[in-house]
């Protein structure tokens, strides 16, 4: 078996695991975990806005380890330095599309709990500020001049990656209208009843978010090899030309 | 819960709960559907 094939499949596998995975996940969400006393059926938005809140504060620190590989590589090992690039590109993507659902996700959740749709307050500005950044970094990597395009946009994104512990700590150097952190050594903790939904999703749009960026990877390295591809014709075919 | 409750569009709680989780998925399967058609048209290295 050649290795693409090997990797189609695979990829396959991870894919129907992760759907698998989603659909216990919504079922323990939606339909086995009890209501909450307080907030009632709409807490259950909180089994999927945690997940894509969390994830998207991971996938900027993929972001980060790639552009620093290409900074590192970029003089040295062009070839690595243009794969560190890909995956550097597929991690901020899958940022942006994680940070705006947490962004949607909890703006759908705060009016009917709180009455408002948005607070300017310190972990929803500082998610919304992570939020700008990345799409700032797309739009960099987008209109950039060609040949700077990566240079430009891994240096940004160094930048960008500061906002990401701030945007963790928030809730807890400052108290404002977002709840108080559930996990971690400071949390309030969730009623054990309530675990299974948390964690079933948690694992399936973890499992979700790494297919997809990768699957981007996969598609911007077949880019890249197609604009080399090019690239390499046009060099033969100018050198075919009789001077 | 059931569908039934789920489907229940009488209390803005209820209806942002379904917004939430319909837009979810429609927001993920959109992204993986692009990236799946640039995939389908975007031609692969011969070499």
């Amino acid at each position: 078996m050649s290795r693409s094939s090997t990797v189609r499949n695979v990829a396959w596998l991870w894919f129907i695991a992760t759907v698998a995975v989603l659909i216990v996940g919504f079922r323990q969400a939606i339909f086995l975990v009890p209501t909450e006393e307080t907030m009632g059926n709409l807490q259950r938005i909180f089994y999927y806005h945690l997940p894509h809140a969390i994830l998207g504060l991971i996938f900027p620190y993929v972001n980060v380890a790639a552009s620093l590989a290409f900074l590192y590589w970029r003089r040295r090992d062009p070839l690595k330095a243009l794969t560190a690039d890909a995956l550097a590109a597929a991690s901020a993507e899958v940022t942006v599309l994680f940070v705006s659902i947490g962004l949607f996700s909890g703006m759908l959740w705060a009016k009917p709990a709180w009455g408002i749709w948005w607070a300017w307050d310190a972990r929803l500005t500082t998610f919304l500020l992570l939020w700008l950044l990345y799409v700032s970094y797309l739009l960099v990597r987008r209109f950039s001049p060609a040949g700077q395009t990566g240079t430009l946009s891994a240096v940004l994104s160094v930048f960008a990656a500061i906002d990401v512990p701030i945007v963790y700590m928030s809730i807890q150097w400052w108290r404002t209208q977002h709840p108080a952190p559930v996990f971690g050594p400071n949390g309030g903790g969730v009623d054990a009843r309530l675990l299974p939904a948390v964690f079933w999703n948690l694992a399936g749009w973890a499992m979700w978010g790494i297919f997809v960026m990768l699957f981007r990877f996969a598609l911007e390295r077949r880019r890249q090899l197609a604009e080399q591809e090019a690239a390499l014709q046009a060099i033969e075919a100018s050198l075919e030309t009789p001077q | 819960m059931n569908w039934h409750t789920f489907f229940d569009f009488s209390t803005m709680a209820s209806r942002h709960l379904v917004a939430v989780y319909t837009g979810v998925w429609l927001i993920q399967g959109s992204y993986l559907a692009w990236v799946a058609w640039n995939w389908r048209n975007t031609k692969g290295s011969p070499r």
